[in-house]
């Protein structure tokens, strides 16, 4: 009974041949994303920079400029930087003319709990008749915020570097640590892009973006994995003889209605979020779901047309260089 | 293949159902006004204050004190008591003595929209005050996290301060010489001598001693102390010995906390986006069914009750619906943690589908496809889902309890991501009880069923 019949998928697509295609879509977005980071630089949220953002909400108009005077005389020390939005959350009795300022005191550390509270007793006796709430408030000291951050990369480094050694083990039959080592390309890739996303949107890097990195990671190494586990498997119903460009085109070929009805489930699901968090006004989630969304979509392709393409690029070579 | 009976279907659908309607919806029996719950649901989920609001706080001492540490243990044992004075008993609270940081969180206080945090850090925050006061009258009592009683408000002759805590140098645990396995706090003071004259004056009788507004002890003088080494006897466990102690130091300490840093979220915030993340959360499963059981007919409908099954058991991890895990603080990467495994567990039932469908477009029979797209999907599926274990493991071990690099980075780098190793840890766990086990039961035991043997039902091409 030949096997190879009946598995084999009628029509084959040739992945590998487009492979030039996606690595220069990968580049020319990394090239983008470059260019703006240069332009726009790296924001980090003041969750690893340190310093102080305090928001309080507030009814009717106010004058902008006196409003940032009243909290600069304050605090004399650190200089301010201010955004208004609407809020639509205040609760039932919302009359549509609600406001949320988020004052951003500059500097490395965070201000001092008093100097807060003189910020609040200010804008309370400058505009009694706006009913001036303190709503929220992050303050953090830098040091600590670094430790954090570098302790976060830390922890991906250390994870990653098993998981590579899992793939090492489990896929031995297939070149284990060369696989490893592409599927770990592919996770940058996917860090990359969620990175420079950050960037476009210049949203500072904060503890969503590791939470975000971290289900990305996940989510395209476990892609990664189902599709060298196809390798792995037509490997030995097809024997060694069988070309690796057919073998790896046959399995891509097999596992893509998988991936992609995968990728569009998890999408869907982020996307959910995603609308909820646009309807609601909730910063904190859409701020969340968007570069979860993008990640998925870039794991799902960073699989298919990054890591296994490479893999077969890097195999190639050094089955040419053991010729020569 | 091992033909799975047919009632098999009903029973593990039934039991899936159940369990899920039971781990969201919780269960209360209400007699009177009293409502007791009896099942935990996801209204019992505790939100991290990055959801539900909340305040956090960083103390340090002020000035360039590089405190012992000692010294730290002791001012974390005054936040201790502060919070509990402030009816504050759902708090998470770390020590870090590598950088002389205490940490505190704590969610917003329910149903008080007054709630102020700047004045409640305020107070926490305070120097202790630590006073000797003779006999123990209290005027009021509050109940502790551990469900203690606290004697608070000193009344009567308590009123009166015999001694403050500045007197105090240490305080100790030691062993008690005289009974085996029991434990005293050992004093030592600075001026003996005021010591002596409480001790000559309140002979036999008792003399407690205070933290601010709260009881902490109350020993009976039972000799008169002249060399100022004083020692509280007592049945003491070597935990509590301990805690009175640090309690004790704190009323000593050399150096005022100061807050580092704080943030607070305010609970409007919170509990609108949890509504809204609940209407997000129905929306995205009843899309993801519908596109399940579109593509995969039968599979996808199996799919759908273990996708239920599986957010049900997700939910009861996180709720402290099984007695053996106590309920877990959700955070924003909790929910990312949740969102992946959810996703990888849909997954693992696209994976068998697509191969049972693949199975059966080369010819099989529905059993021997079922049979062998199960058995051919089991090792990707597998992969994939150990990997994700080992971030999962990594994430706990390192900004979990244990905290494996706090030495290179200290105790205090202990944050939301613990949620997210604990959520994606459970969610495969739940995976491979649902996606995969749960799952194969039911689509083996229902490709029994005569009106169901159809190859079109499996994802095969129709007649």
């Amino acid at each position: 009974m030949n096997k190879t019949v009946e598995t084999a998928p009628k029509r084959v697509i040739d992945f590998l041949s487009k492979k030039k295609i996606f690595f220069g879509i990968s580049l020319a977005i990394f090239a983008i994303g470059i260019i703006c980071n240069i332009i726009f630089g790296t924001q980090l949220d003041i969750q690893f920079t340190g310093g102080t953002i305090v928001k309080y909400s507030y009814t009717g108009q106010v004058n902008e400029e006196k409003l940032k005077e009243v909290a600069q005389n304050a605090t004399p020390d650190n200089e301010i930087t201010f955004s208004i939005s609407k809020n639509m959350i205040a609760g039932g009795e919302n009359t549509g003319d609600d406001y949320i300022v988020s004052l951003q005191f500059t500097g490395t550390d965070s201000i001092s709990f008093e100097q807060q509270k003189a910020v609040t007793e200010a804008l309370n006796k400058e505009f009694p008749d706006n009913g001036f709430e303190y709503s929220e408030s992050t303050s953090v000291e830098s040091s600590m915020g670094w430790k954090f951050f570098l302790k976060c990369i830390v922890a991906v480094a250390i994870a990653c570097a098993l998981m590579v050694l899992y793939v090492t083990f489990r896929f031995k039959k297939i070149g284990g640590l060369s696989a490893g080592m592409m599927a770990l390309a592919a996770l940058f890739h996917d860090v990359l892009i969620i990175y420079f996303l950050y960037v476009i949107l210049r949203m500072p890097i904060d503890g969503n973006f590791i939470a975000v990195v971290l289900m990305i990671l996940g989510y395209s190494l476990n892609d990664t994995i189902v599709i060298y586990d196809r390798i792995r498997e037509n490997r030995k119903v097809l024997g060694g003889k069988t070309p690796l460009d057919q073998l790896v085109n046959q399995s891509l070929t097999q596992v893509i209605r998988r991936t992609i009805l995968t990728s569009v489930s998890t999408l869907m699901a982020v996307a959910c979020v995603y609308a909820v968090g646009i309807i609601f006004n909730l910063d904190s989630v859409t701020k969340f779901a968007l570069p979860t969304m993008v990640g998925i979509v870039s794991g799902c392709y960073s699989s298919i047309a990054i890591a296994v393409p490479l893999w077969v690029t890097w195999v190639n070579n050094k089955k040419k260089k053991g010729k020569d | 293949m091992k033909r799975v009976s047919k009632p098999v279907f009903f029973i593990t659908a039934i039991i899936i159902l159940a369990l899920s309607y039971f781990a969201i919806f919780g269960f209360t029996t209400q007699y009177g006004d009293i409502k007791s719950t009896v099942i935990k649901g996801v209204n019992d989920i505790r939100w991290g204050i990055d959801i539900k609001g909340g305040v956090e706080a960083t103390f340090k001492p002020a000035g360039d004190v590089d405190a012992t540490d000692e010294e730290m243990e002791a001012a974390k044992a005054v936040i201790e008591t502060r919070l509990v004075s402030n009816n504050i008993t759902d708090y998470e609270l770390y020590a870090d003595s590598a950088s002389d940081r205490i940490i505190v969180r704590f969610p917003w206080k329910e149903d008080e929209a007054n709630f102020d945090p700047e004045q409640a850090i305020d107070e926490i925050a305070a120097t202790a005050q630590l006073t000797f006061r003779p006999g123990a009258s209290y005027a009021t009592t509050d109940v502790d996290a551990n469900g203690q009683i606290v004697y608070k408000t000193p009344t009567g002759e308590t009123e009166e301060v015999l001694m403050e805590g500045n007197n105090v140098e240490s305080a100790q645990p030691v062993i008690d010489t005289q009974n085996a396995g029991n434990y005293n706090v050992a004093l030592k003071l600075k001026d003996a001598n005021v010591f002596k004259n409480i001790t000559e004056k309140y002979l036999s009788q008792t003399v407690s001693i205070w933290m601010d507004d709260i009881m902490i002890s109350q020993p009976r003088v039972d000799s008169v102390i002249s060399n100022g080494d004083a020692s509280i006897t007592g049945t003491f466990t070597l935990q509590e010995a301990t805690d009175l102690a640090n309690k004790i130091n704190a009323g000593a300490l050399p150096f005022k906390l100061e807050t580092s840093s704080f943030g607070t979220i305010s609970p409007t915030l919170g509990a609108s986006s949890l509504t809204a993340m609940a209407y997000a959360a129905v929306a995205a499963i009843i899309l993801i069914s519908l596109l399940m059981i579109i593509i995969f007919r039968l599979p996808g409908v199996i799919a759908t009750i273990a996708l239920l099954g599986q957010v049900g058991l997700m939910v009861a991890t996180v709720s402290g619906f099984f007695p053996v895990f106590s309920s877990f603080t959700m955070t924003l990467p909790g929910i990312a943690g949740l969102i992946l495994s959810i996703g990888m567990g849909v997954d693992a039932n696209i994976i068998t589908a697509e191969r049972i469908r693949e199975e059966l477009r080369g010819g099989k029979t529905i059993d021997m496809a079922i049979a062998k797209g199960s058995k051919n999907s089991f090792s990707a599926i597998f992969d994939g889902n150990v990997t994700v274990i080992i971030v999962a493991l990594i994430l706990l071990l390192v900004f979990g309890p244990t905290n494996i690099l706090s030495s290179i980075f200290g105790q205090s780098t202990t944050g939301t991501i613990y949620a997210f190793g604990y959520t994606l840890l459970m969610g495969v766990i739940c995976n491979f009880v649902m996606g995969v086990f749960a799952s194969r039961l039911m689509l083996k035991s229902i490709s029994g069923f005569k009106i169901f043997r159809k190859k079109f039902l499996f994802g095969g091409v129709g007649k």
